[in-house]
């Protein structure tokens, strides 16, 4: 096993390399340069070409790309200019944010999705299973950062259940009761769209495996429906389950920039979007290549899991 | 194509969105010609009008723009762009994933590394980049948003290509002299199409939420101009005060999403063939009993004992009759063989006595299966669940899909033990291991821990014996337990079985289709053909005189090792197909004695004692088979 | 006269798993060279168990897979090129699923046309008569043109196979299977069938099976496969009635026959060789009852015997 961990860990090397491959070629598309972003469209052209110099703009792109590879591996990310603080100051305070909610939503969508989805099976065409195909027509089929407007106008203006936006109160201790207070709203909006996706997908893979010989075989031995439904088809189903959580976890990653902006988050998402506003290249490409690298991480442990519960897949 | 659309519409839902998608896109469509507001002239007097107000059916907004105009055009534009994006990221990634998939090795290797990199970024901080990149515009958010689903579809579609691929009619398309491309064209791409559509429809809705998404965010649409998206994101500062503004367009994308959704799931159903036919239907626990008329009563000719069996499947508006009427019985120490070709039931038949017809569409319509004297046909599910693997046990053809692929060996038969009787772990797994050594499987205390795709066929079916043993039962039904295996593999595990019957005084019932076999273990012989016993008798009786003119010819097809090369007897004909079987004898049609009186009206299974025959004219004697 | 198809020396490795850093980190040698000779006119039956290479064989004489080693030559012509489409002129292959190696979403016409029209470059009108000519031949009713796979049984569709293989013209045609997936009844009709049609075109073929029986019945000769080797080749009627290698034996002793009582034929491990792995020596050393150390440490060349047949074993049973 622990073989298995370090090769794949070897093996998502070629992946972060081409992650900050790809970052680089596409920000190095960007017609103008980051100088007259920086010092403004009135700027002299002297004092452009003296920027473009002193940030080392001026060399050749593949030159560059290295500078800017062998900065980031000593941890060295840039200044932000919008910010005036180093880059990877910002993104990891501000991972931490989206780490709390996309984290939580992850968890929410996984367990209620992998539920939704058995019991749906399981009840195929009974009266559960058309409820929760609905609601995941709904799930899927909604907007999300629409869904959390509609939340904060009821539950937080109208109901007044939950604050409207933000992570902390202004006011007040930050504890985890307030921060639960905070993230009940936005995590749920998040989840819902992944919860039905997984849902869906949850309950193909169990019909799929409810008509295999081996689920045949365990009732000819009389194991208990009950038993043959979450401990021999939930098990098999997981197989095919497991890899869309990882690619679900994206997506929760990805919607989290809405759900940010909606909820006044602090989070990745909102500073990259204010970034490219503000044209801050350098946090935009630190903030995507930090987000990136984390999330191959977490699909290391996705596989790690899968060989776990696999034991087909050589390790 | 008609078949489709017709499968289509019968789907109510599928209906409810194509109808609801339609209304939307034609409003769409036709928006130009509406008597509208202008929808990007502002009106500052009119600011934040209530819907229904004069003049502003939906109200206006924050810069008195009429809502109504703004959201149909920005309809018109978010269904262009999510149509377009689909479009392109489903023909560039379909392109790719088909080339990958079909040339595979090195090409696949560099093509599909690419998409893994792209892949691994959650897609939107792609999109973001790509929108940072080039500029917020709505064309630029629609090129990220094609851009980060082109890798779905590659991959999605490699995967079906490669299966496409490796199909014997594209080594027999080779060899019919077609080059790669004819080939991509003609044999992969016709195969791969409903696929691409089904892909298609099922991310057309997310594409519009997408692009809608980054609208919203201000990177798509640009003012004055608004899509769906964009209204939404410029609603959003007032919606505590002026929630209309945001409500409007949110609700028109859900609609959209919706409707889509509803059309593609309908569009996936009736192009998967899979779902035509129902076979994504979740079996039962136990199969559905329908009795009609009198239940027979048991006549205790057996511990176990079939009578007057029917099962049917009931596909659509059609009625497959696999089990016409079944009475069979067996006894302690006895080994039955039922015989036949497939589609005969002989198989449907033996799952009929426990409930493991898959159900739907399986419907036990007849007859009772008792055992020692219980009816288990109608029994309730507790009950059967309670004697299942305890009183009867089942082994199956093959082995490979038969054991939990996740468990371990070991833990199959410990639960098999568990869920029957209070045993400890170890008192199971001391029973397991001697389970195993009884069926003779080498280093049986190391292969308790061997995962079942650690072992070969033969080890496999060895477990699965194992397994039905497990409960020390009376019965055992093995439904082709040897079909599956290598013919010294087979050997072993009929002797095997042989054993295993003598010494523990088991009842077989044993289905296949190979004389040999029967020859070999069998007391008894029931000889089925379209779902109903033709013929039965003792082995001996069977294999040397045999009676009914099909098990005469059906045995005269077999060619017999040991006798050189030979013109071989067959069959004309096909059997008959279970849902039209015609009135009389089945096998009429095929039959060369067959007079006019055969297919006239039902024929019993006559005879004395155990030797009987459903045959009007039976065979005499050996030489009349062989002219 | 020269022979239909000479194989010398034709072996298939395949490499297997991945290294961390591309490359191969085993190798499996499916086939282990073969060097065979089959005659105008004759079919040589190919017997042996799941995994003994017989399918890798047979494609490799196809042009589906191209050989390791070796060559092959068609009546006297080696055919070393990739290009299936060479080989389709002169061998072709009949497949073990009928219904999967027909495209679904073709007509049985289209599928019938592909070979006329590339392999031969026949008009239209040319290509009308031919199709009526072979259906003809193989019992099919031209009403079948016009409709697809999946209406067909079986055996229906394992016609419609063989037509396609006829059409290209080949003089020797590759039976991979043919009746393993039909009925008993319908497994006559189609061997019947491939009879007939051997004596109407003077065919050659090559006729692989796990069946000993069914390769019985329609071969002149067989060769016994095992483990990527030929253990024995002889007359088919004598093979089994007199095997001379004990793996022959085995298989003959094993199938189920009418008449003969219920024996386990083998008591020893059972196993096969492990593939990544192979024994140094007789790969059937393990399993044989007169193994002895000149097995376990050598490979038994295939020497020919007093009569017609060959058997790669040091101690073969006597006659």
């Amino acid at each position: 096993m622990g073989r298995y961990i370090l090769r794949r860990l070897i093996s998502a090397i070629p992946v972060l390399l081409g992650i900050t491959v790809i970052v680089f070629a596409i920000m190095a598309l960007i017609p103008g340069d980051p100088a007259t972003a920086i010092l403004g469209s009135y700027a002299t052209p002297e004092n452009v070409a003296k920027l473009n110099r002193d940030l080392g703009l001026d060399a050749p792109a593949w030159q560059r790309y290295f500078i800017w590879l062998g900065n980031m591996l000593t941890g060295d990310f840039g200044t932000s200019f919008s910010l005036n603080r180093p880059v990877l100051d910002e993104v990891l305070e501000r991972f931490n944010g989206t780490l709390i909610l996309a984290g939580t939503s992850f968890v929410l969508c996984s367990i209620f999705g992998v539920m939704a989805g058995v019991l749906s099976a399981a009840n195929q065409y009974g009266w559960a299973d058309r409820a929760i195909t609905f609601a995941v027509l709904l799930g899927i089929s909604i907007p999300s950062f629409f869904l959390g407007m509609m939340m904060i106008l009821v539950f937080a203006v109208n109901l007044r259940w939950f604050p409207v936006s933000g992570m902390w109160p202004i006011y007040g201790d930050r504890d985890i009761w307030a921060l639960i207070d905070h993230l009940t709203l936005p995590a749920i909006a998040l989840a819902v769209v992944a919860t039905g996706v997984i849902a869906r997908l949850a309950r193909s893979a169990m019909l799929e495996v409810l008509r295999q010989d081996f689920i045949r075989t365990a009732r000819a031995k009389g194991v208990h429906e009950r038993g043959v439904i979450w401990r021999h088809a939930l098990r098999a189903a997981m197989v095919s389950i497991i890899p869309v959580l990882g690619i679900q976890a994206g997506f929760v990653l990805s919607g989290a920039v809405y759900i940010e902006i909606v909820f006044q988050w602090p989070g990745v998402g909102r500073m990259l979007v204010d970034a490219i506003l503000t044209r801050d290249l350098l946090l935009v490409q630190g903030g995507v290549v930090f987000v990136a690298a984390c999330y191959v991480l977490f699909n290391i442990v996705v596989d790690v899991a899968q060989s776990l519960l696999d034991p087909r897949i050589k390790t | 194509m008609m078949a489709f659309l017709r499968l289509l519409a019968r789907n109510r839902l599928a209906l409810v969105g194509g109808v609801m998608l339609s209304l939307v896109v034609l409003l769409a469509l036709v928006t130009p010609l509406l008597p509208l507001a202008p929808p990007n002239v502002t009106a500052t007097g009119d600011r934040f009008l209530p819907p229904f107000s004069e003049g502003a059916l939906l109200g206006t907004d924050h810069l008195g723009r009429d809502l109504l105009s703004r959201l149909l055009w920005g309809t018109r534009l978010s269904l262009a762009v999510g149509f377009a994006a689909a479009i392109v990221a489903a023909t560039l990634g379909a392109a790719i994933g088909i080339i990958a998939g079909f040339y595979g090795g090195r090409t696949d290797n560099v093509i599909m590394r690419g998409v893994d990199m792209l892949m691994a970024f959650p897609y939107i901080l792609l999109a973001l980049a790509i929108v940072a990149a080039l500029g917020p515009g709505l064309f630029n958010a629609l090129i990220a948003v094609a851009a980060v689903n082109v890798p779905f579809f590659a991959r999605n579609i490699r995967g079906i290509t490669v299966g496409i691929a490796h199909k014997e009619f594209v080594d027999a398309a080779r060899l019919s002299g077609m080059s790669n491309a004819r080939i991509i064209l003609t044999e992969i791409l016709p195969n791969v199409i409903p696929v691409i559509v089904i892909a298609m429809s099922t991310t057309i809705g997310w594409m519009i939420l997408e692009t809608a998404g980054l609208s919203f965010l201000g990177l798509g649409s640009q003012p004055p101009v608004a899509d769906l998206g964009s209204m939404l994101g410029e609603a959003r500062s007032a919606l505590i005060t002026n929630p209309h503004t945001s409500v409007v367009p949110g609700v028109m994308i859900l609609i959209i999403v919706m409707s889509i959704n509803l059309l593609g799931d309908g569009i996936r159903d009736a192009l998967d063939p899979r779902l035509k036919s129902g076979a994504l239907s979740r079996p039962m626990a136990a199969t559905r009993v329908d009795r009609q008329g009198a239940v027979p009563a048991a006549t205790g000719a057996g511990l176990l004992e079939v009578r007057g069996l029917e099962t049917q499947f009931h596909v659509k508006d059609r009625v497959y009759r696999a089990v016409g009427g079944v009475d069979l019985a067996v006894k302690p120490g006895e080994c039955l063989g039922i015989i036949g070709e497939s589609g005969s039931g002989k198989s449907v038949t033996a799952l009929s006595v426990m409930g493991l017809v898959a159900s739907p569409p399986g419907i036990v319509t007849g007859g009772a299966a008792y055992y020692d004297g219980d009816d288990l046909i109608g029994a309730p599910y507790a009950r059967l669940r309670a004697m299942r693997g305890r009183n009867v046990a089942y082994i199956f053809q093959d082995p490979q899909a038969t054991l939990h692929p996740l468990y371990r060996v070991g833990d199959q038969l410990i639960e098999a033990m568990q869920v029957h009787q209070p045993v400890s772990n170890s008192a199971a797994r001391a029973k397991a291991l001697a389970l195993l050594r009884d069926v003779r499987i080498p280093n049986a205390e190391q292969r308790l821990s061997d995962y079942p795709h650690e072992m070969s066929g033969g080890m496999r079916q060895r477990v699965g014996i194992a397994m039905a043993l497990a409960n020390d039962p009376e019965v055992i039904i093995a439904d082709e337990p040897t079909t599956a295996l290598d013919v010294t593999v087979q050997a072993q595990v009929l002797s095997l079985l042989d054993d295993l019957r003598r010494s523990r005084g088991l009842a077989i019932v044993f289905i296949t289709h190979d004389f040999g076999v029967v020859a070999q273990l069998c007391d008894r012989v029931a000889v089925m053909y379209a779902g109903r016993i033709v013929e039965e008798g003792t082995t001996r009786e069977i294999l040397e005189m045999p009676r009914h003119p099909y098990t005469a010819r059906l045995m005269a097809c077999v060619p017999e090792l040991g006798q050189g090369k030979r013109k071989l007897a067959s069959i004309p004909g096909l059997p008959p197909v279970v849902d039209r079987l015609p009135p009389g004898c089945a096998f009429a049609d095929r039959c060369p004695k067959a007079q006019p009186v055969c297919r006239e009206g039902d024929i019993p299974l006559d005879g004395e004692g155990m030797r009987r025959v459903r045959c009007l004219f039976p065979e005499t004697g050996l030489r009349e088979v062989a002219e | 006269m020269t022979a239909a198809l000479q194989l010398t020396g034709l072996s298939k490795t395949f490499p297997v798993g991945r290294k961390l850093f591309g490359g191969a980190s085993g190798r499996v040698k499916a086939v282990h060279p073969i060097t065979l000779t089959v005659e105008q006119g004759e079919t040589l039956g190919i017997v042996g168990e799941s995994g003994c290479g017989k399918s890798t064989l047979a494609r490799m004489l196809v042009g589906l897979l191209t050989p390791t080693e070796g060559r092959i030559e068609i009546e006297g012509a080696a055919l070393d090129t990739a290009d299936p489409a060479e080989f389709g002129k002169r061998i072709q292959y009949v497949f073990q699923d009928p219904i999967s190696s027909l495209n679904p979403r073709k007509t049985v016409r289209q599928i019938m046309e592909a070979p006329l029209k590339l392999l031969h470059g026949m008009d239209r009108a040319e290509r009308g008569r031919r199709i009526a000519e072979i259906f003809d031949s193989v019992n099919l009713r031209e009403e079948f043109l016009d409709r697809y796979p999946h209406e067909f049984s079986g055996g229906q569709a394992q016609r419609i196979g063989i037509a396609r293989a006829l059409a290209a013209q080949a003089r020797i045609l590759i039976l991979d299977e043919p009746v393993s997936a039909l009925d008993v009844s319908v497994q006559a009709q189609v061997l019947n069938l491939l009879a007939d049609l051997k004596r109407e075109f003077d065919l050659t073929y090559l006729f692989i099976s796990h069946d000993l029986a069914v390769v019985e019945a329609v071969s002149d000769r067989i060769a016994v496969l095992y483990f990527g080797s030929v253990v024995e080749i002889g007359p088919a009627e004598q093979i089994f009635s007199a095997p001379r290698h004990p793996y022959t034996r085995l298989l003959a002793d094993s199938a189920p026959v009418v008449g003969r009582p219920l024996t386990e034929p083998e008591a020893k491990g059972t196993e096969l060789p492990d593939p990544l792995n192979p024994p140094p020596g007789c790969a059937f050393a393990a399993r044989c009852p007169r193994a002895t150390e000149v097995c376990r440490d050598n490979v038994p060349p295939l020497e020919p015997d007093a009569g017609a047949g060959a058997a790669a074993c040091f101690h073969p049973l006597a006659e």
